[in-house]
């Protein structure tokens, strides 16, 4: 589910941190490995200066690379990224099977 | 400023408006610096929208490139070009038609797209068929009918049916709400598909489920899977949870990690679980080793059957060969030959040849051939011989 997918059927939930990373990375891996941020910030749906920041702490973390590209820094998922991201949808989908959780929780498994 | 045909290229700044004499027709290029409109249809060899947006009020025939470096452009007919590579957004009322498609932000078309390639960093609408050889997006797609030869989707993709020749890759949601032709899909999150779909390879992450019966090669559920109707392909391994309706027809190999549930009857060529399975009955034609549960109402079948140890069989169990392991719990046992491990507990056992291992308990043993009964085996009825044992059940 990308930031801003109306059919997203846990809107409600408030979006984490992890799920933008995820949508960065997800809009990265489509230009296999010739991101521009410009582009991933229209993929996203980002202003530029608030992407800049994500893809730091994605190069940060060996989640994302990049080198230059005439003169420009190009963005590539990294097979470290590409676990992150198999394992956030399959952590998304148990999440969702499971229902909330705690006392006042209820299970739709 | 009114135009019909044009010799050489058209330069437009910010905030000009063209108005067709007919239709807009530009030897050379096209380049728009801003926000322009076109009332009426244009051809061109090439346009170039720069950081505005440009609005075509009818048909747009570009025999080049279109090119929209931050830039958005709305077609209200049909696009006909080369290649377009647009950063912000391309919305086509018509047909659109193109060897590829880039675009950065989001691809809107209210009628058909055909293309060789394309790719949508965000959002991909379409209302009509999408027929192209190889789709990526990375946000959300939700289009008509597809002919593909490969989709690939980051976030979600709903698409209504149709034929993905190759493969489709899932990262988040993906959905058909008719019938839908595969090659192979994969799933990283949510899949659903509407009845009568079917594909080679199945592979699941998260969950999957079939509205109806579905046809496949080879299916692997990790996460949790469901066919809300018969099932039928080569194999199936279950590491999460799968739940089938109906029946479940394999020509090969169930292998369960997790959890298999099946409405009615199951087939195969071999089995092998760890986990539990659940069905009417099962049948298989090789071997089928069980190292979790297995529960059928009328039973489970096989050339060989291996229980191991501490392991559990509710129904009968009918083989040529059965082999019950160490403190295992079984109920009816039929077979050529009946091996009791030390310490197992079965309710009754019928075979040609029949032996009970030490400490084993057993209410009644039947045999045909000969017994062999193990140090502190207990059989509340003294074992018994027939001259032929009764037809065995499945």
């Amino acid at each position: 589910m990308a930031v801003g997918d109306p059919r997203n059927r846990s809107s409600s939930r408030r979006r984490e941190a992890t799920d933008l990373y995820a949508t960065v990375l997800e809009v990265v891996k489509r230009y296999h490995g010739g991101a521009r941020i410009t582009r991933v910030s229209y993929g996203v749906g980002m202003p530029v200066d608030r992407l800049r920041n994500l893809l730091e702490r994605l190069l940060a973390l060996g989640l994302l690379r990049s080198e230059e590209l005439d003169g420009r820094p190009v963005y590539d998922i990294t097979p470290r990224g590409q676990e992150f991201l198999d394992t956030y949808w399959k952590m998304r989908a148990y999440v969702e099977i499971l229902g909330p959780a705690g006392p006042r929780g209820r299970s739709h498994a | 400023m009114r135009l019909g045909a044009v010799e050489g290229d058209l330069i437009l700044e910010a905030k000009a408006r063209v108005e067709a004499d007919g239709r807009v027709v530009v030897s050379g290029n096209v380049r728009c610096r801003g926000d322009v409109a076109f009332d009426g249809p244009l051809e061109c060899q090439a346009l170039r929208v720069e950081d505005g947006e440009a609005t075509i009020s009818g048909d747009l025939l570009v025999h080049g490139e279109i090119a929209g470096p931050d830039g958005t452009i709305q077609v209200q007919g049909s696009l006909t070009a080369k290649t377009v590579d647009v950063d912000r957004r391309l919305r086509v009322h018509g047909a659109a038609r193109a060897e590829e498609f880039e675009v950065g932000g989001s691809l809107e078309g209210d009628s058909t797209l055909e293309a060789d390639r394309v790719e949508v960093g965000g959002r991909f609408k379409l209302a009509g068929k999408l027929t192209a050889r190889q789709v990526e997006t990375g946000g959300w797609l939700d289009v008509g009918e597809v002919d593909l030869e490969s989709l690939e989707v980051g976030g979600s993709a709903e698409v209504r049916g149709g034929t993905v020749r190759a493969s489709i890759e899932v990262g988040g949601r993906f959905r058909s709400t008719a019938p839908l032709t595969f090659g192979s899909l994969e799933v990283g999150g949510f899949a659903e598909l509407a009845p009568g779909s079917k594909g080679r390879g199945v592979e699941v992450g998260g969950k999957f489920s079939s509205g109806g019966g579905l046809t496949f090669e080879r299916l692997e559920v990790g996460g949790i899977g469901s066919i809300d109707g018969d099932g039928a392909g080569e194999a199936v391994e279950v590491g999460g949870k799968f739940d089938v309706r109906g029946a479940l027809r394999l020509r090969g190999k169930v292998e369960v990690g997790g959890a298999i549930s099946v409405g009615e009857e199951l087939e195969g060529a071999d089995l092998e679980v760890g986990g539990r399975l659940t069905a009417k009955r099962a049948v298989f034609s090789g071997t089928a080793d069980i190292g979790g549960a297995v529960t059928t109402r009328e039973g489970l079948k096989a050339r060989r059957i291996r229980l191991e140890r501490r392991s559990h069989a509710f129904g009968p169990l009918v083989g040529g060969e059965v082999e019950i392991g160490s403190r295992a719990r079984v109920e009816d046992v039929y077979g050529d030959s009946v091996w009791l491990g030390d310490r197992s507990e079965a309710r009754r056992v019928f075979g040609v040849t029949v032996r009970l291992g030490d400490d084993v308990t057993a209410e009644e043993v039947v045999y045909s051939g000969s017994v062999e009964i193990g140090h502190d085996a207990h059989v509340r009825a003294p074992p018994r011989k027939v001259e032929r044992l009764d037809p065995f059940p499945l």
